[in-house]
């Protein structure tokens, strides 16, 4: 991942426009493959982009979850600070899939009945909430390794405490989390196929049922573990140039 | 026999008002009901031996520690809870820390420019041509778009310095800015703050640099275990120090240097 890091801004422009390209073009090479890929070319196509979606969206939430939770295991006030501790304990003491299943059935009978979540929406929140727990840690770690002296001549210039926090320890403490939140997200893209258990046709899904009417399970699943990979080296390359942005400053 | 504190010279309006401020850190007495007057253009060194208190009463001027009772005043206005009242004393009052701490994730020009933008509010455009004038000032202009850490530590100093002068402090504080850098870059700063010296802002620096204290400095206030025991002209601490205490921290030193 060399080039990655010595040319941020083209590696993640290349990264996110490949990741388009395949999403948009992968029915295209998948209909040209033999029996029984090519006939199932588009719903690959779909269950990718379900399964990249999921990622997006329970991945970016779960960076806010991760950064908000993260202040509050740092906070003064103990409530708070309880507060987060309980939600990390909960969420890395219990089975993934257990929290999936609770959020797809506990949310109808707990929400008010005029709003219906969708499968996805369940997903969604499910592995949101599991990955900010996780990332929790990392960003708490991120903010404790900024060293005191930077809060200390942000607050004597006259910074607020948001301030401080907004312009100097955030922008610091991510140079430290984002390796860690990188690994979070690398393992959110595997993870979403843990939706498939509430019926949400993402990638995992479609293999599984592409096999079972073909009754020809090694190539599907290769075909499946590929485009898997592709996507995960997709994320990687992206969070690897993002470091290297943000490693400015740090090598002479 | 005592000697003549600097006179409250009627000219000089009191800028910054200790009294009897009182810190302890757990069972250490970090400040023994200190009290002083500073006035406003003049330049006072801080010394004493190391844990006598000094950087500790330096950091209560501008709240980095709290004091545990006592008052301070700056500018009029009381030091205290109200961050309203911190947040103006922190306008006025700037500071320069041993370990720079520069902002690492911003480069030079960034550093000088974020409090001006974020604290004065000021125009990007107007903040950037006062912080390219600051650091022509300290010499470096030139490294405007380099990262802290491609500095030296004697260049990373300097731009500390300019970076708390765009905030147009009345008082710039100092804590030890020389000593965490190699000899031949003490000068280089000494140079920038002689230089600020003579141009009448207020300076209260802990130093070691006996030199520049003696040269520079119109008053020496000398700490020994948390009170302020000497507090009086060059002239007079540097040749006929009250106490043995003085007289012995002098010898000790000279003799290191």
């Amino acid at each position: 991942m060399n080039w990655a890091t010595r040319y941020p801004g083209w590696a993640m422009f290349a990264a996110m426009a490949g990741l388009l390209a395949f999403l948009w073009g992968l029915a295209i090479p998948l209909a040209a493959a033999p029996e029984p890929i090519g006939p199932a070319a588009e719903q690959f196509a779909d269950g990718a982009r379900i399964t990249v979606w999921l990622t997006l969206v329970a991945g970016s939430s779960g960076i806010v979850i991760g950064v908000l939770a993260g202040v509050g295991k740092l906070s003064r006030f103990w409530p708070l600070r309880r507060l987060c501790d309980a939600y990390v304990w909960l969420i890395r003491g219990t089975p993934l899939l257990l929290q999936i299943l609770f959020v797809w059935l506990a949310a109808p009978s707990i929400l008010p009945e005029d709003i219906v979540l969708s499968d996805f929406a369940c997903a969604a929140i499910a592995l949101a909430l599991n990955v900010g727990a996780y990332n929790t840690e990392c960003v708490r770690a991120g903010i404790l390794a900024v060293p005191w002296g930077q809060v200390e001549a942000a607050r004597a210039l006259g910074l607020t405490p948001v301030q401080t926090f907004m312009d100097v320890v955030l922008p610091q403490s991510m140079r430290v989390a984002l390796p860690a939140l990188a690994n979070n997200l690398a393992s959110l893209v595997k993870d979403s196929s843990l939706a498939y258990a509430i019926s949400v046709v993402e990638l995992t899904m479609v293999g599984y049922r592409v096999q079972a009417e073909s009754y020809q399970p090694i190539p599907v699943f290769v075909t499946t573990a590929v485009i898997y990979l592709i996507l995960t080296t997709a994320f990687t390359t992206l969070t690897a140039a993002l470091e290297a942005q943000l490693n400015t400053g740090q090598q002479r | 026999m005592n000697s003549p504190a600097p006179s409250p010279d009627t000219s000089l309006r009191p800028i910054i008002e200790a009294r009897q401020v009182d810190k302890r850190f757990g069972s250490f007495h970090a400040l023994k009901k200190v009290s002083a007057v500073f006035y406003e253009g003049q330049v006072t060194a801080i010394v004493g031996p190391s844990g006598s208190g000094k950087s500790t009463f330096l950091r209560t001027l501008n709240r980095l520690e709290t004091h545990d009772s006592g008052e301070i005043v700056i500018d009029g206005i009381v030091l205290n809870d109200d961050l309203k009242n911190l947040d103006a004393i922190r306008r006025e009052v700037g500071m320069v820390f041993q370990s720079f701490n520069l902002f690492t994730h911003l480069t030079i020009l960034r550093n000088i420019t974020l409090a001006p933008m974020r604290v004065r509010k000021m125009e990007r455009a107007a903040a950037e041509q006062k912080a390219r004038t600051l650091l022509e000032r300290v010499g470096l202009l030139s490294q405007a778009d380099k990262y802290p850490v491609q500095l030296s530590g004697g260049q990373q100093q300097r731009v500390a310095i300019a970076r708390a002068l765009a905030m147009d402090p009345k008082v710039l504080l100092f804590d030890e800015p020389t000593s965490a850098l190699d000899p031949e870059m003490v000068n280089e700063v000494l140079a920038v703050m002689r230089e600020l010296a003579y141009s009448g802002i207020t300076m209260l620096v802990v130093t070691h640099e006996m030199g520049f204290a003696r040269e520079v400095a119109d008053r020496i206030i000398f700490f020994d275990d948390g009170v302020i025991l000497e507090d009086t002209t060059p002239e007079v601490f540097f040749t006929q120090a009250e106490h043995e205490r003085a007289r012995a921290f002098l010898s000790q030193v000279r003799h290191g240097f």
